[in-house]
This record gives C-alpha cells, structure tokens and sequence, in this order.
C-alpha cells in the first residue's frame, strides 16, 4: 500500500498554544486519486493543509514524498519538492490582470534581461485553456481575470496547476463561493485531472459534492483523524454520520 | 465599434486617452478658428505647455509605479527639493561635475526610497503614514542641510546646458527627459517581468505570495524608483529653472497623485499604465493652459484640477463597468 502512495505524513502534530490543531496526524495521498477531507469547524483540516502547502511547519512527525523522507517548510519547497498547489475559494488570482498574466504570474518566460515573452506566453496560454481542463465560455486569453465568473476563475488557476505539471492539487473549499452550476464544472474538472496523473485533496463541507467525486474519505475532528474508508465501503449516511458527531 | 469600445474599456488608459484626446482636439479647432483670441497653437504657448509638465511628469511615473504595487509615497515633493539642492551644493561647494552631482542627487533619492520602503516592510505600517512623516522630514532636512535661502543653480559646461535646457523647435529638453523616462518605464512596467510583479504585489498580494512573488523585495523596488524619479524631477526643473527655492516642492506630490489617478491607476494599487500618467500630467497642465488662453484668473486653476480628479475617476469607472 505504501509503495503506492505519492504523499504520506506521519504522526504529524502541531500545536498553537494550547490548542492542539493537529494530533498525530497520518494522511496520505495516492497515485491519482480524489482524496476528500471532511470535518466540522475547527477539526484542523486547514491546519493539514496549510501543513501540506508548507505555510505552516508541524511541530512533530515526517512527511514522505514518493516514499522518502522530506523536510517541508517553506511554500516554495511544497511547490519544487512535492509539486503541491493550493487552490483557495479566493483564488490566488489577480483580477486586473490579464489571463496570461496571471497563468505566467511569477514564472514569466523572459529573455536573458527579464523582458517578456509575450507571443510565446500568449500561444501557451491558449494551449493551456484549450487542453486539459477545458475551459468553457473563456475566448482570448487577453481577458482580464475580473471579467470572468467564480466558475472560470477556479478553472483557470486548476489549468494553471496543471500546466506546470503539478503533482497534487489541494483544494481548500473551492466551491464554496460558486453557483451551483460551476460548481458541476469545478468537480468536473478535478475529476478530469485524474486522467492528468494529477492527485487532489478537496476540503469541503458539502457533502453531496464529496460523494460525487472522491474516492476516499477521510473525516478529522479536534485535530484527530476519527474515519477513513474508500468510496466502495462506505455511503453518504456513514460519513454524515461521522462528521456531525461530537 | 464594439471592438473598440471593448479595447478601449480593458485599457487602463482608455478612459484618460479618450478624454485627452476629445479636449486636444476641440482645443485645436478653437485655436484654427480664432487665431487671434485663442492662441494654443501658437509656438510659444506649446513651448510653455511641454516645458512646464516634465517635472511633475517625471515624479509622476515614480509615484505611479509605486502606486501599482499598493503603497504611496507623499515625501516626493520635499525630497524632490533636497534631493535638488544636494545636487546643487555638490557643484558648487564640492566643484564635482554636474553629471556627476546629478547621479549622486539621484541616488539619494533612490537610497531615501529604499528607507521608507524598509521601514513600511518591517514594522508593516502604512506607506501613508510613514512618508507623510518623511515628507516633513526631508523638508526639515532641506532647511538643516541649506538654510532656508534660495539657491542659484549655476554650471559652467555648456554641453550639460544643453542637455537639460536646450531645445528642438519648440520642444525643450525637459519635456525629452520626460518622455525618455516614460519610456524606459513603460518597458520596465509593461514588458519586464518586474513590472508584472508590480501589478501582481500590488492588485492581490495574497496571490502573489501564494505563487511565490516576496512583496516586500517587490516593493522596495517599487519605492526606489519613487524616490529616485522624484530625485531627477528635481534636477531637471532646477537646471531648466537655474535656481531652487528650499520651501518648494511641497504640495507636487499631491499633484503627482492626482496625475496617476486621472491616468487611471488605481488607489489601492494593481491597476494603471505609463502611458495613462504621462496623460494624466499632460491633461493638468493642458487644463491650466487653456485657463490661462481663456484669460481665467490663475487662482481658479485649481479648482479645475479638482473637478477634473473626480471626473476622471468617473469616466475611468464608468467606462470600465462590465456588464
């Protein structure tokens, strides 16, 4: 089993003060696979995931890339090391600025004096829009970010993602500010990744969305790991149950 | 037309374009029609108008950068001055050359930049507050460094004369410096990969760490090009002017600001264009002219600058509405 598994973190804690966010923690994530990360308020999901994203360090345990021991503490190294990105429900998105601009956002492709390459970004653009995760109703890559729905702007910070070739997506409530109907897209999309070698860990409290798309569950509360079961053993009672219970 | 109008609405300078260009052109028909009365296409008066806006259209740019990336600076107007007289004392106590003193006078107002941009970084505070405290302070330190005399700028060499004071016509050499400046940071800001950090720091900087961008190093550049635009602004009219008043200076940084905003660049940073300050300037100053060309008291101009302020803003709004 463990052979398979692209991230693994073990016995990870992490206190704040008095409050233990984190209590001997072992998470994994799988080769391809939609990991779902449920839990009421406060059961320390985003704490996992900012641990994940090397925004927070943990206090105790060892986090293993590809099985080997890694050391995670900065988000850049999350990003070189393990390839993790971090989708928010406020995309890390700039809204006057181009789509270009924000897929190429701190990676420009430039000559050796820093200028831009801006016909080479542009058709890579459009190569990163059309392929992959299709991006619906989104014409020139010249429009600005704020011209665009809560749908596409999800969609187009996942296609970035992708495009440079990252490993493991995690999502931190991405649907939570969106309509119904692109939240369908957004899932869409997640599940289409799979396809991409691309693994995704989705933080949400909508449960019916979880069902849809993950293939496994795994419920915290007070900062615990309480239940972990794949999709084919488990119903949407059992986890409801899990997560609304004290 | 709805292309166009589509382009001009993603434009951060559309807006401001469309207005300059609407007000150059009825300005031009008067000035055909009535040669006599109304004299804008007289060869003095465009001489005064372009000799008149580069200085304030040099600081211009630095704050506008500045103001892309989120942050203010206030202090530009005195240090403007101080950096001017620093320049000064250079050639005539020091006898160094005037190139030399200039790019001495500059550096100050870069290392001046990179001190509020420090102190905004690490005690995060607002920019607002600590260079309202430096606009006092390198006033203060005008009045120390010199006295409160006014100084006569005076330089032997007759090439530097004409680099920084001579003319082409009716263009005078400032108004070069001006747009040469524009230029040089209309590709730092729109194709160097620096500039797009500026906007990015600047219009989402969650985003921007989030993918990597440090801010504070992104916006320690930012204050350095604001203090040293503001530096050369101060040589530049100060040749042109042959002389510098210590108590000058205060009060164009406010103009500046003005001139960003009537360009289009956003107050809270992530939207704006070279172009649309170089605009913005341009428009006071076209404001003022034709006041004057219609023989209005001067002490109305800036009333007019105010009214033109919030209707820039309006038509900047307006016109980019998304539907």
């Amino acid at each position: 089993m463990s052979q398979l598994n692209y991230y693994e973190c073990k016995n990870v804690s992490k206190r704040y003060g008095n409050l233990t966010a984190l209590d001997n923690v072992d998470f994994h994530i799988g080769k391809n696979e939609v990991v779902g990360l449920l839990g009421d308020n406060g059961a320390g999901k985003s704490t996992l995931i900012k641990m994940m994203s090397g925004v927070v360090a943990p206090d105790t345990g060892n986090v293993f890339v590809d099985g080997k021991e890694t050391k995670i503490s900065t988000r850049k190294q999350s990003e070189e090391v393990a390839g993790i990105e971090t989708i928010y429900q406020n995309s890390a998105l700039c809204d006057d600025m181009t789509i270009i601009r924000n897929i190429f956002m701190g990676r420009e492709i430039t000559n050796l004096f820093g200028f831009m390459d801006h016909k080479k970004m542009e058709d890579l653009s459009l190569e990163v829009l059309e392929s992959g995760v299709h991006i619906s109703g989104i014409d020139s890559p010249l429009k600005e970010i704020g011209a665009l729905s809560g749908g596409q702007k999800q969609a187009v910070a996942i296609a970035r993602a992708v495009y440079f070739k990252r490993k493991i997506l995690l999502l931190d409530e991405p649907t939570s500010a969106l309509s119904v109907r692109e939240t369908e897209r957004v899932l869409k999309y997640v599940t289409e990744l799979k396809s991409e070698n691309v693994s995704s860990v989705i933080v949400t409290h909508n449960l019916y969305h979880a069902f849809q798309v993950c293939d496994r569950f795994v419920v915290m509360s007070h900062g615990k790991v309480i239940f972990e079961k794949n999709k084919s053993d488990t119903n949407l009672d059992e986890v409801t149950e899990q997560v609304i219970k004290v | 037309m709805k292309k166009f109008i589509d382009n001009i609405r993603s434009k951060p300078a559309g807006g401001i374009l469309l207005l300059f260009c609407t007000i150059q052109v009825v300005a031009i028909i008067a000035g055909l029609l009535y040669p006599e009365n109304f004299r804008y296409l007289n060869p003095a008066n465009i001489a005064v108008l372009l000799k008149s806006m580069s200085a304030l259209g040099i600081m211009a740019i630095g704050v506008g950068i500045l103001m892309i990336s989120g942050e203010f600076d206030l202090s530009v107007g005195t240090l403007y001055t101080f950096c001017a007289i620093v320049t000064a004392t250079m050639v005539k106590e020091y006898a160094l050359s005037p190139y030399l003193a200039m790019i001495i006078g500059i550096i100050v107002g870069i290392i001046a930049g990179l001190i509020h941009g420090n102190i905004v970084n690490r005690f995060t505070i607002p920019s607002f507050i600590v260079t309202l405290g430096a606009m006092l302070l390198w006033k203060g330190g005008t009045l120390l460094y010199h006295g409160a005399k006014s100084l006569r700028y005076k330089y032997e060499s007759e090439t530097y004369k004409t680099v920084l004071t001579g003319d082409i016509g009716v263009i005078d050499a400032s108004f070069l410096w001006f747009i040469g400046v524009g230029i040089v940071f209309y590709f730092i800001v729109h194709h160097h990969k620096i500039g797009n950090h500026f906007f990015a720091v600047g219009g989402n900087p969650e985003a921007a760490i989030a993918i990597g961008i440090n801010p504070k190093r992104v916006k320690l550049i930012a204050f350095s090009i604001a203090g040293g635009c503001a530096a050369l602004s101060g040589v530049v009219a100060m040749s042109r002017v042959g002389s510098v008043q210590p108590g000058g200076g205060l009060g164009l940084e406010l103009e500046a600001i003005a001139a960003c905003v009537i360009g289009g660049c956003a107050l809270m940073g992530g939207r704006g264009s070279i172009l649309g300050i170089m605009l913005g300037t341009a428009l006071i100053y076209t404001i003022q002219d034709l006041l004057l060309l219609l023989r209005a008291p001067g002490f109305y101009f800036e009333m007019f600058v105010g009214g033109l302020i919030v209707l820039a803003v309006i038509i900047n709004v307006t016109i980019r509405k998304r539907i």
